[in-house]
């Protein structure tokens, strides 16, 4: 039976829930909010109770403020740097895993070392490179820094670690050449660590500002945040348009995580616990 | 296993390259250039010794930047701790709609900083809704809104990155809390223990090690803080940080890449200090258990 304390506790407990639930949800109901809003308002509470929606916003965001080729940018990095870190985080980490040699055990070394070094000290160096190589303000800026990353390196190995090596014994009986084994063999069964690997991966990079900022200047290769981050400095602020755009910038994201969710949860713990 | 060397050198090589690139270099080579007058324009650069260091102790925009941080760091962390804690506790139980819940408290985590910078700058603006809610209850907002005053801009900006991180640090105590085991609890109950005993006498002393890995990985991101401050604030109305003091000496009018790479050493040694003397206090108290 349930008491009446326990009644109070429950609905203490529900209140708490739905008021922090609020709080974290009502930001971005606000930008949806004011994204469907009529040009010039998107400030005060006025919008919350009017009955005027227009999707104008969007429709000028890729005709006039061409937020389309900031669309494509981030698909298209985020797409390759994806795809990069899980053919390159595999095959590391099965060499990792797999060939145990004094040097190896030193490069694992580094891999756990660079998950403590700040990022901010690579900034300017990263950005001299990039002008020697004459990659600075290309694609490939965008993309070769981040083909391959130590956090998704020590998630894969973990799991390749888990793996029996049996299954490799075997292949190597039947002849199968070393090639075969890792990426026939090997990497169809590390599906599950690089699906996590990959919503990772493109989240980090669909959401990333600084770098992008830094190591391009062209308008033609802005991906979605830098484009929303410098839209706001040549504009007078124009809430409903910048809302819009950032609409753009969360939705895939938000879409991903709902269909996703328990991958992403697993990646996010399993990273962080194991360290 | 009987694998060749070579084979293993080939699988680990994208490695190898990104490590040696993108992180050994940079960490080196800042060392170096800090030492010296490097301008990205000029000619020529000579070493100049710990010249751009004393010239730092000395700068008040990059001792201004560095309090900055500290008030950053040192306000975000114990609250964004605390209430991470709090909302894990809150959904760890089971109830109908948990799941909901705890997708809710996560969503601002995967939620692009610009985007979020940007929401809140409109929230935060005269005459927006946290304005509104100010006056409501009784509070003077600031004339021009809260980030257009030296006194209100990093305290915002630091709200708001609470806001945003909190949900990804319940997660990672909702972890800890599921590896506790159960007969903890049962024992505790068994001994007659209340609520609050058990938590502090049970809950608490095994997330420990849970709550200060979030301290430490919380401080090393937090130490850097840079998105928000360029797009809400742009250093302006005393929000600049330490590393936006280093973009804006690097990487803006000046491109004084030397003296912000020194910058850019002070901050790294800070960091480096902050997370041994915290790895070293994790480790010590895991051995008196």
């Amino acid at each position: 039976m349930v008491g009446r304390r326990s009644l109070i506790s429950m609905g203490g407990h529900y209140l708490a829930l739905v008021l922090t639930a609020v709080v974290m949800i009502f930001p971005l109901m606000w930008m949806f909010r004011v994204a469907f809003a009529l040009p010039g308002g998107g400030l005060d509470l006025a919008v919350l109770l009017s009955a005027d929606w227009t999707i104008q916003n969007f429709r000028d965001l890729f005709v006039q403020a061409n937020i389309g080729r900031a669309l494509v940018n981030s698909l298209l990095v985020g797409g390759a740097v994806t795809l990069g870190n899980i053919l390159f985080c595999f095959m590391v980490a099965y060499g990792l895993a797999r060939y145990r040699y004094l040097t190896n055990r030193l490069l694992f070394a580094t891999v756990l070392a660079v998950l403590m070094i700040p990022m901010h000290i690579v900034i300017i160096p990263l950005y001299l490179l990039c002008l020697e190589a004459g990659i600075y303000d290309s694609y490939w800026a965008l993309i070769l820094p981040w083909l391959v990353n130590p956090i998704g390196i020590f998630l894969v190995k973990q799991y390749i670690e888990s793996i029996p090596p049996s299954m490799e014994e075997a292949a190597r009986i039947d002849g199968a050449g070393e090639m075969r084994i890792v990426f026939r063999v090997v990497m169809p069964l590390c599906k599950p660590a690089l699906a996590v690997l990959a919503i990772q991966v493109f989240f980090t990079n669909w959401n990333s500002f600084l770098f992008p900022f830094i190591l391009t200047s062209r308008d033609s290769l802005r991906t979605l945040p830098v484009a929303l981050a410098l839209y706001q400095g040549h504009q007078a602020i124009d809430w409903p348009h910048l809302m819009a755009g950032s609409t753009v910038a969360v939705v895939p994201i938000l879409a991903v995580f709902l269909f996703m969710q328990r991958h992403i949860v697993s990646g996010i713990t399993a990273g962080a616990i194991k360290q | 296993m009987r694998l060749t060397r070579s084979a293993g050198l080939s699988l680990t090589s994208p490695w190898i390259l990104t490590f040696g690139l993108i992180w050994a270099f940079p960490v080196v080579y800042s060392l170096y250039i800090g030492f010296t007058d490097y301008r990205l324009l000029a000619d020529s650069y000579r070493w100049i010794g710990w010249a751009n260091y004393t010239e730092l102790l000395g700068d008040p925009d990059f001792l201004a930047a560095l309090k900055n941080t500290f008030i950053f760091v040192i306000g975000t962390i114990p609250v964004t701790t605390v209430l991470a804690l709090g909302m894990a506790l809150l959904v760890n139980r089971q109830f109908p709609g948990r799941s909901i819940f705890r997708s809710a408290f996560f969503l601002p985590s995967i939620t692009s900083m610009v985007v979020v910078a940007l929401i809140f700058t409109n929230l935060l603006s005269r005459g927006g809704y946290i304005s509104f809610l100010a006056s409501s209850v009784g509070l003077d907002p600031p004339a021009h809104g809260f980030l257009y005053d030296n006194s209100t801009a990093l305290y915002a900006i630091m709200a708001m990155d609470v806001w945003m991180s909190v949900g990804y640090y319940m997660l990672i105590f909702l972890a800890g809390l599921k590896s506790i085991p159960d007969e903890l609890y049962e024992a505790a109950e068994i001994a007659g223990a209340s609520c609050g005993r058990t938590f502090f006498s049970v809950t608490l002393p095994l997330l420990r090690p849970v709550a200060l890995f979030v301290i430490v990985i919380n401080s090393i991101k937090s130490f850097q803080v840079f998105v928000e401050i360029f797009v809400m604030t742009k250093g302006k109305f005393d929000t600049a940080t330490a590393v936006y003091f280093i973009y804006e000496q690097g990487l803006t009018t000046a491109f004084r890449i030397g003296y912000a790479s020194a910058a850019a050493y002070v901050l790294f040694v800070i960091i480096g200090t902050f997370s041994i003397a915290q790895f070293l206090l994790i480790r010590r108290k895991a051995s008196t258990w």
